[in-house]
């Protein structure tokens, strides 16, 4: 298959538009941009699956837990509708893994890149104009608003056309691929924890002129602890019964404010 | 100067607006030269405004809001800022002084939002498993309206009431509740990794999960960084798996020729 010959879908361009223009509305603290993802592919789940049972399987799976740069997203977007569309809601685990396994790289190219670069160059530029009283290099936002806008159409159609190629390539070998997924997917969530999770020990224990923070402690042990232990605790908490994501936020919310006004958090 | 009614309205819409924009599509109005410029082009002050505007936007040149922290928000600091200079009349460095505070201020209620979203994402969950799967799609809509108003309403009021008001809110919030919530936004995440924990089969898996935190953690590597390590060990495991695939084949075959010949 040549590369002209992989077309985007009609949903696919909506689930494009839609993410351009909504695709962090609902951010969140639990699951981040994951409202946004499934309210982007809700085009594409729509006219895959009706409103069947499949359709609800997919839905949830999409609603799950993702964050990357937004900019970045698109390309994982166009991967997920190229298997869906040729392997159903039997690809939920290959999709769910891939996306984890790609949202944390991309985050990581796509923030500096989009966030840290442009932010420099062209806000040092229009600062120094504007203290001069120059109103011109604010013009420069808006083209990189055009320019970012051009490089997400093709990130999507670079995405799909992958997805297509990766599925035509591997044809049925769809049970490999995901649990190779699976793997990529699961290191890229170990990595996530000290990353994405921000808790460190504020405790500060003083003897005369000696004072050692709880902190320094726990990094001669683990870096990161507090952080895998946050993930232990809240994994465990939903094993129980009676727990639902509501009530586990509810507990996070409260173990954050005790924590910290207890002086174990910072 | 005395500010009119439309032109509270008209900054307080553009702070909702700007907030969208800085999330989804990303044409500048939520920076600080923007939002300095804009302020001065409504209250017939653009001078003012871009020098507030690029006073504060040098403080945050390499900074973003990165994996859902909350960064100082200048936009809604050079609004507020510019408008106060201007009808103060004490000139542009008076705006970017009292800005600053309200930028940090503006975290708390940054985060205050973000919190507020959690509960669409829920009522999305729950209407996905009743298969409302259209109505689910709006909640993610809905989140603009927590994100705008935590931008529009004190910029409002702040237009009303005064820079005192302002003043009078930074020295009296309640702290403790403030930075407590900071810090169990900070701890959330660990929720969304949890369910996609068990989510995704753990059991089978469970190696790779330590090989990442130990590379992330303990060696500092970058999330990219560690995904190259988890390709790498998805690559051995798809290829391990292939051709064990391919030996059960042949050794199949093979036996079945050894019957034949008996």
């Amino acid at each position: 298959m040549s590369k002209k010959d992989i077309k985007l879908s009609p949903e696919m361009r909506k689930v494009f538009w839609r993410w351009y223009f909504f695709g962090q509305a609902g951010w969140n603290y639990e699951k981040m941009q994951g409202l946004g993802y499934y309210y982007s592919m809700y085009p594409l789940i729509d006219q895959l699956y009706g409103n069947s049972d499949d359709a609800v399987k997919a839905s949830l799976n999409e609603l799950q837990f993702f964050n990357t740069n937004n900019s970045m997203a698109p390309l994982i977007l166009g991967v997920d509708g190229a298997i869906q569309e040729s392997q159903g809601v039997a690809a939920n685990d290959a999709v769910a893994s891939l996306k984890t396994g790609m949202m944390g790289p991309l985050a990581g190219i796509g923030d500096t890149l989009f966030a840290v670069i442009p932010n420099t160059i062209i806000g040092s530029i229009a600062s120094y104009m504007a203290l001069k009283g120059n109103a011109f290099a604010l013009i420069l936002w808006l083209a990189y608003g055009v320019l970012r806008l051009t490089i997400m159409r093709s990130f999507v159609a670079m995405g799909y056309r992958e997805g297509v190629k990766l599925i035509s390539s591997l044809g049925n070998r769809l049970k490999k691929i995901t649990s190779a997924a699976n793997v990529l997917g699961m290191t890229v969530i170990g990595a996530l924890i000290p990353s994405v999770i921000t808790a460190g020990f504020a405790y500060t224990f003083k003897n005369g002129d000696v004072k050692i923070t709880l902190q320094s402690l726990a990094d001669q042990i683990m870096p990161g602890l507090a952080p895998a232990l946050v993930v232990l605790f809240t994994y465990w908490l939903l094993g129980r019964k009676k727990m639902n994501s509501t009530r586990v936020t509810l507990i996070l919310i409260l173990v954050g404010i005790l924590a910290y006004n207890l002086k174990i958090f910072a | 100067m005395q500010i009119a009614w439309w032109q509270i309205l008209l900054l307080t819409v553009y702070s909702g607006f700007a907030i969208y924009d800085g999330n989804n599509t990303t044409f500048g109005t939520v920076k600080p030269t923007m939002a300095g410029f804009v302020a001065g082009l409504i209250l017939g002050d653009v001078q003012t405004g871009l020098i507030v505007g690029g006073t504060l936007n040098l403080l945050v040149l390499g900074v973003g809001n990165f994996g859902g922290s909350s960064m100082p928000d200048y936009m809604t600091g050079a609004l507020l800022g510019t408008a106060f200079a201007i009808m103060s009349g004490k000139g542009a460095q008076f705006g970017a002084t009292l800005a600053v505070p309200i930028g940090l201020l503006m975290i708390q209620l940054d985060v205050l939002a973000r919190f507020c979203n959690t509960f669409f994402q829920h009522r999305a969950e729950k209407l996905v498993s009743e298969k409302h799967l259209k109505q689910a799609t709006y909640m993610n809509l809905f989140g603009i309206i927590p994100t705008s108003i935590s931008r529009m309403l004190p910029v409002f009021l702040a237009l009303v009431f005064g820079s005192q008001f302002v003043q009078s809110v930074v020295d009296n919030l309640p702290m403790w509740l403030m930075s407590g919530l900071k810090t169990a936004g900070g701890i959330l995440p660990a929720l969304g990794i949890a369910i996609l924990l068990r989510y995704l089969p753990i059991k089978r898996n469970f190696a790779f999960l330590l090989v990442g935190f130990f590379l992330a953690a303990f060696l500092k590597v970058p999330v990219i960084g560690a995904a190259i390590i988890g390709l790498a060990m998805a690559l051995i495991a798809f290829n391990r798996d292939t051709s064990k695939t391919e030996a059960v084949t042949e050794s199949s075959t093979t036996e079945g020729e050894d019957m034949e010949d008996e």
